[in-house]
């Protein structure tokens, strides 16, 4: 394996190099994959039949402190990676709890919103828009879950090993997604709750 | 202590919380939804530009051009889904 050190650990293999590019690609893929149910939602958005709107149905608070917790998941997970480069193993642990225990409080906050929808008569199956409503939040409340373990296994890898290309490309990857996920929030925030409560 | 909270990141936090303030108006002030939709999507598209240079660091790899291409493509990809589907189930018919 030649090591590279020009560059950041992430980045000092070949291997490393082909990981973050192929991740990229993902998102391309990730990308697509929103497009696909924001269109759904969007054609469906009106089509409430005896089922409560949007503007029924949403409520401000939940929304803007699930908003704070991602962006602010986001800000610290970019710290980490600062923390990886400057290899300062202790804070990099650090930022990485911070985000996945944000990461954990955003999604308590999507569970009870979903109670509440469950509550006032907004099941999945009661009309187009709460099925896609639903389908749509619950896509990305999916992928927050699944990078809350991802992070968690990543945070024992740095904790045993410390920080080697392989770690290093990992978090680096990790943080890659958990901003992906932040970016698809902006626009759920923006074009699905805003949108839906003006 | 003060390497650990770069300022580029610090104020690229900072702008997306004003941008998500600016973004927030649409619900607290009274405006036509044209005005409304034309601010959220100017707040929405600037912010994914900050979190993918500032926090994903896009274009900091020699694959900078293949990384931006492939998301062009999809993000393009994405509008012509959103939109085209649309103007031919939506728009076309009011």
């Amino acid at each position: 394996m030649k090591i590279d050190n020009t560059q950041p650990l992430e980045y000092s293999t070949e291997q490393n190099e082909m990981n973050i590019l192929g991740f990229w690609i993902f998102l391309g893929a990730e990308i697509m994959l929103f497009a696909t149910l924001f269109t759904t939602y969007f054609i469906y958005a009106d089509r409430t039949g005896s089922g409560p709107t949007g503007a029924d149905i949403f409520e401000i608070t939940p929304v803007l402190i699930e908003t704070f917790l991602l962006l602010t998941s986001s800000f610290t997970i970019g710290l980490a990676v600062n923390a990886m480069r400057l290899q300062r193993k202790n804070a990099t642990i650090a930022f990485l709890a911070v985000t996945l225990l944000l990461g954990a409080a955003f999604l308590s906050v999507e569970i009870y919103e979903f109670m509440h929808y469950y509550h006032v008569g907004a099941g999945l199956q009661v009309s187009a828009f709460t099925g896609m409503l639903l389908t749509t939040l619950g896509t990305h409340g999916a992928h927050v879950t699944f990078g809350l373990f991802w992070g968690l296994f990543i945070l024992m890898q740095i904790k045993k090993d410390g920080f080697n290309p392989r770690t290093a490309n990992k978090t680096f990857i990790f943080s890659l997604y958990w901003h992906f996920l932040d970016v698809m929030w902006i626009f759920i925030f923006s074009f699905i709750y805003l949108k839906g409560m003006m | 202590m003060k390497e650990l909270f770069p300022a580029k990141q610090v104020n690229g936090f900072v702008f997306s919380l004003l941008l998500t303030v600016v973004a927030l108006s649409v619900y607290f002030m009274d405006m036509s939804f044209e005005l409304g939709m034309t601010i959220l999507l100017i707040t929405a598209f600037i912010q994914a530009g900050v979190q993918l240079i500032i926090f994903m660091h896009a274009g900091e790899s020699k694959d900078k051009s293949t990384i931006y291409t492939s998301l062009f493509y999809s993000i393009f990809i994405a509008l012509v889904t959103i939109f085209g589907s649309l103007l031919a189930m939506v728009w076309g018919y009011m």
